[in-house]
């Protein structure tokens, strides 16, 4: 983390639960991006799968549940899908919410750390 | 102040010691640098080593949860169906890619796999509450191996960060070893 001939800085056990804290912050935040990314492929699926819907004709469609297609009227189909939808928008919408606290938080470490360290500590991604 | 501060433990997981003063650290324990900084990466081999198994963990979890939510999801749907005296029309698969049709009349009841060639049959209700409460448990589970992960990396930082500054220290001693002879030869 801070190897080389760096000048010696005192390394604080509030300093050490800062970088800790740190460190946690940026692997939430990796997880955060990952989970996004599923929640924006899932809208994208369920986008697809509602236009789908209004260009079939058929008034039964086969729709999975567990393992197996059901055969449920479209109608239903439709209810069930704008419910999914709604559900995956609002998961979405928290994440992006927690996304935002963490990077704050990680800026405000990065403020602190980099006051105290300067060029001794790196804190970005390679 | 102690010259290091240790955090007891979570689940077998050994608290990384943090080193206030790393002078004081290396005298106490009578290590020279080299052979602390070894101690040190050993240390930390054993929390990676720890850290691939609780990946290895949330892995499995992560794979049980959405299996548990199918079950939930098709049970549910039984459930609903009961009383209407529906029957349930389903394609589903009896080899990889080749399905079949079926009828499914008013369940009163599914038979769960419970594993270990066992199947017992559930009413759909009782059925229901146990797959409820497998979900439960797992997403339980799921919960504390993530938090472990981050005790876990905790202590792989505060060991990282002890080896930096052990290993800086030790670069600005040998400075100091070598810059003295000339110190001397100049007075």
């Amino acid at each position: 983390m801070q190897q080389g001939d760096g000048q010696e800085t005192e390394v604080t056990w509030d300093d050490q639960q800062n970088i800790n804290k740190f460190g946690r912050l940026n692997n939430k935040f990796h997880e955060l991006e990952d989970e996004i990314k599923a929640k924006k492929d899932m809208a994208d699926n369920l986008e697809d799968a509602g236009n789908e819907l209004i260009l079939t004709d058929e008034e039964e469609i086969r729709y999975l549940i567990g393992e197996v297609f059901s055969h449920i009227p479209k109608d239903d189909v439709e209810t069930r899908l704008e419910a999914l939808k709604e559900e995956n928008e609002e998961e979405l919408r928290q994440l992006e919410e927690e996304k935002k606290v963490v990077l704050a938080q990680m800026a405000d470490l990065k403020k602190i750390l980099y006051s105290k360290f300067k060029d001794s500590i790196n804190l970005e991604e390679e | 102040m102690a010259e290091v501060t240790s955090a007891s433990e979570r689940r077998g997981i050994p608290a990384a010691p943090f080193v206030h003063d790393v002078q004081t650290f290396l005298n106490k324990s009578n290590y020279d640098a080299s052979t602390a900084l070894a101690a040190l990466q050993d240390r930390l081999q054993q929390y990676k080593l720890a850290e691939m198994k609780l990946l290895a963990q949330r892995r499995d979890l992560q794979a049980k949860i959405p299996d548990i939510r199918k079950c939930v999801e098709i049970v549910g749907t039984l459930l609903a169906k009961k009383g209407t005296g529906e029957a349930m029309k389903v394609d589903f698969e009896l080899a990889e890619g080749i399905y079949s049709r079926a009828t499914i009349p008013e369940a009163d009841s599914v038979c769960l796999w419970l594993g270990a060639n066992v199947m017992l049959e559930y009413t759909c209700e009782e059925a229901m509450s146990l797959l409820q409460n497998n979900l439960e448990n797992a997403t339980g589970s799921l919960k504390a191996t993530i938090e472990d992960m981050q005790f876990l990396r905790d202590q792989v930082t505060v060991t990282e960060v002890t080896i930096a500054r052990v290993y800086n220290f030790d670069v600005h001693q040998r400075r100091k070893l070598r810059n003295q002879p000339k110190e001397e030869e100049a007075s």
